[in-house]
């Protein structure tokens, strides 16, 4: 589903390759400023890279195609203050040929009692979980994750993670990051951790030092 | 219903939900409307002599600061950002927000229009022409909102931008003080300026004073070099530094246009010549029946001649084409200089005091139509009771009526050489033909007739 291959954008990222299959959860794991979100926003379409082939579901990255079949949350971005989580996923599923119905998914994420109210009002949990929402309109087979839980309470964050589990078990491919440890064991069926713009370990979580390889930054 | 038109729908209905946004979009063009309105409250015809300076104002911050401030918040916070992930072309956001601010424009633009309706302005003389002076402006603004809105990093950095453009503009490029007001070097520069030429083409569409279709190239040249240069410095993200050279398409194109103008000798403030058709002299002299036959000569005209004259189609005295004050009325302080100057300089005018009366008194007659054409406002409408007055001293009585009459239904006859020696009275030279002032010579003569004739009472109001 989601394919890079030598990915690079010096001085961020180097040579980063790796796949993520259809129904799988893949981590990618590393300190602040490892190349983690630049990975993510070169797969997103958001940075022109210099060297690298990446697909999403068989389509060349940042082509129409491949952002249908494309859901995101990423860090740093918000709607308008005074838009409706109705309206906005009604604007979203305008963009999308089989879109998943409006009311259907503000009462999957929580937000059905909460689907008038301005987005300013709504709390941080209530907003991740509308992004996610929106993420989900198109009904993509690729869901990308930067840092979702980032900023979040328990609560926010264990929904959050029933929201990817069951995301993954709808047969969709989710490419997570984060710089949480027991999250990726969590979550994910792989990871990868990166540092200084390099891959420097994939495989299950359980069979790496996680911490030792993030915090040691190699 | 599409992406584009939800969007569009989208961004309409946050947009009054922002009360800043109403603020600024909505009552600020009212109050401009209603400044304009208190500062030329002595115009005989409200509003309409200014309908390009304010149309112009409330293009202008709209597209300077509206639309920039609503492009770079939405970015700050990512929204853009947010937009590039789904699966459309970019030019769907672009169009969207600007087909937006086009709608508020408009709106904008209907409710100034409605409160200038309220306040006596009439109908404008070319609403086709104002639509495309109106979308040509609105296109030329825009294209330079959309610069603004990729060159800056955030809103408060619009408004700084927005100002260096707004006020200059305002200022010394013809908007929101009329060109013929600044001096010649001020004039030159306007032409570097949009404004002037949006201006330009709203009030020579909406009063039909003029040729629009210069303004409305120049403004399309300006906009399309808006566009290249906006197009060149999008950005989604404000993390992503564009290139600022592409600015230099959008000012080259308006050194071009202004070096173009000021080459072609347009730059200094145009004479404004009211050319609006006022009929022929048939319009106004019909014979009743079949029988009665023109007089010969002026000096054969008589009551029965007179009497076909339909004083009813004249325009009023109170409209835009040949005005004449009220016999009560005080001109401003400010204008009493000048008709001084003028009726002091009546009795020396040489083509004044010439031998043939009907020359004479036609020649008399052009120094009321000129202010007219020239559109020079409070002044034109207390010249003509001037001229009433002198050519009732230079002619004999029992003349003056079959000369007004004779002028009245020969407006081409005669010599029109005195509409280009006005300097005696500190009137400009009139260009281009003479038409336009024979047509209002005819005008006033017939309105100095029914005076006479006792046909048109004007009572003190």
């Amino acid at each position: 589903m989601i394919s890079i291959r030598h990915l690079s954008l010096r001085p961020w990222v180097q040579d980063v390759s790796f796949d993520v299959a259809a129904g799988e959860v893949f981590g990618l794991l590393g300190a602040n400023g490892a190349g983690k979100t630049t990975t993510v926003e070169c797969l997103l379409g958001l940075r022109r890279f210099g060297e690298g082939r990446l697909t999403v579901a068989g389509e060349a990255t940042g082509s129409v195609a491949a952002r249908a079949a494309t859901g995101a949350v990423l860090q740093a971005t918000a709607l308008q203050d005074k838009v409706t989580p109705r309206e906005a996923l009604a604007l979203y599923a305008a963009f999308h040929a089989r879109p998943l119905g409006v009311e259907t998914l503000l009462t999957r994420f929580g937000l059905t009692q909460k689907r008038d109210a301005a987005y300013e009002t709504l709390s941080g949990g209530q907003k991740q979980r509308l992004q996610l929402a929106l993420a989900f309109i198109g009904d993509p087979k690729v869901l990308v994750l930067d840092e979702p839980t980032a900023g979040l309470d328990v609560a926010a964050r264990r929904a959050l993670h029933e929201d990817i589990v069951a995301a993954k078990a709808e047969g969709r491919a989710v490419l997570i990051t984060t710089h949480d440890m027991d999250e990726a064991r969590a979550l994910c069926d792989r990871v990868a951790v990166m540092a200084g713009g390099r891959i420097v370990a994939t495989d299950v979580p359980g069979a790496l030092a996680l911490e030792h390889l993030i915090l040691g930054g190699a | 219903m599409s992406a584009l038109l939800r969007l569009t729908a989208l961004g309409l209905v946050l947009n009054f939900r922002n009360r800043a946004a109403i603020l600024y979009g909505y009552l600020f063009p009212l109050i401009f409307l209603v400044a304009f309105w208190a500062v030329y409250r002595s115009d005989p015809v409200p509003l309409i002599l200014h309908i390009g300076q304010f149309l112009t104002v409330t293009i202008l911050g709209s597209a300077c600061f509206g639309l920039p401030t609503t492009i770079v918040s939405e970015r700050e916070r990512g929204v853009w950002r947010r937009y590039l992930l789904l699966p459309a072309r970019g030019w769907v956001f672009v169009a969207s927000v600007l087909a937006a601010r086009l709608v508020l424009l408009i709106s904008a633009v209907g409710l100034q229009w409605a409160l200038a309706f309220g306040f006596g302005m009439p109908w404008v003389a070319h609403p086709w022409a104002l639509a495309v002076a109106f979308l040509a402006a609105s296109a030329a603004f825009l294209a330079l909102g959309m610069v603004i809105a990729m060159l800056v990093d955030n809103v408060p950095a619009v408004q700084a931008l927005g100002q260096c453009i707004f006020l200059p503009m305002l200022m010394i490029g013809g908007v929101a003080v009329r060109l013929e007001s600044l001096p010649d070097w001020a004039q030159k520069a306007s032409a570097f300026f949009p404004g002037r030429y949006a201006v330009e083409a709203l009030q020579s569409a909406a009063t039909g004073t003029g040729q629009a279709g210069y303004d409305i190239i120049m403004l399309l040249l300006i906009a399309l070099a808006g566009v290249v240069a906006a197009a060149g410095l999008f950005r989604w993200d404000r993390q992503f530094h564009p290139n600022r050279a592409w600015v230099a398409v959008a000012l080259a194109m308006w050194v071009a246009v202004g070096a173009w103008t000021v080459t072609r000798g347009h730059a200094s403030a145009p004479q404004q010549i009211d050319a609006k058709a006022v009929g022929e002299a048939a319009d106004y002299a019909a014979p009743h029946v079949a029988e009665a036959a023109p007089p010969p000569s002026w000096q054969q005209a008589g009551d029965r001649d007179f009497a076909t004259i339909a004083y009813d189609r004249l325009p009023p005295d109170e409209g835009i084409v040949s005005p004449v004050a009220r016999p009560d009325e005080e001109p401003d302080a400010v204008i009493e200089p000048q008709l001084t100057r003028i009726q002091s300089a009546l009795p020396g005018w040489a083509p004044g005091n010439v031998s043939d009366p009907v020359q004479r008194a036609r020649n008399l007659l052009t120094v009321a139509a000129v202010p007219d054409i020239l559109q020079m406002e409070q002044v034109e409408r207390f010249v003509p009771r001037l001229l009433f007055a002198r050519l009732q001293t230079v002619i004999p009585p029992r003349d003056l009526p079959k000369i007004l009459y004779w002028i009245a239904t020969h407006p081409d006859d005669g010599d029109g050489a005195a509409m280009h020696q006005l300097s005696a009275f500190g009137l400009p030279d009139v260009t281009g033909p003479q038409k336009p002032v024979r047509g209002r010579v005819m005008l006033y003569a017939f309105k100095l007739l029914g005076r006479l004739d006792g046909k048109i009472v004007t009572a003190p109001r």
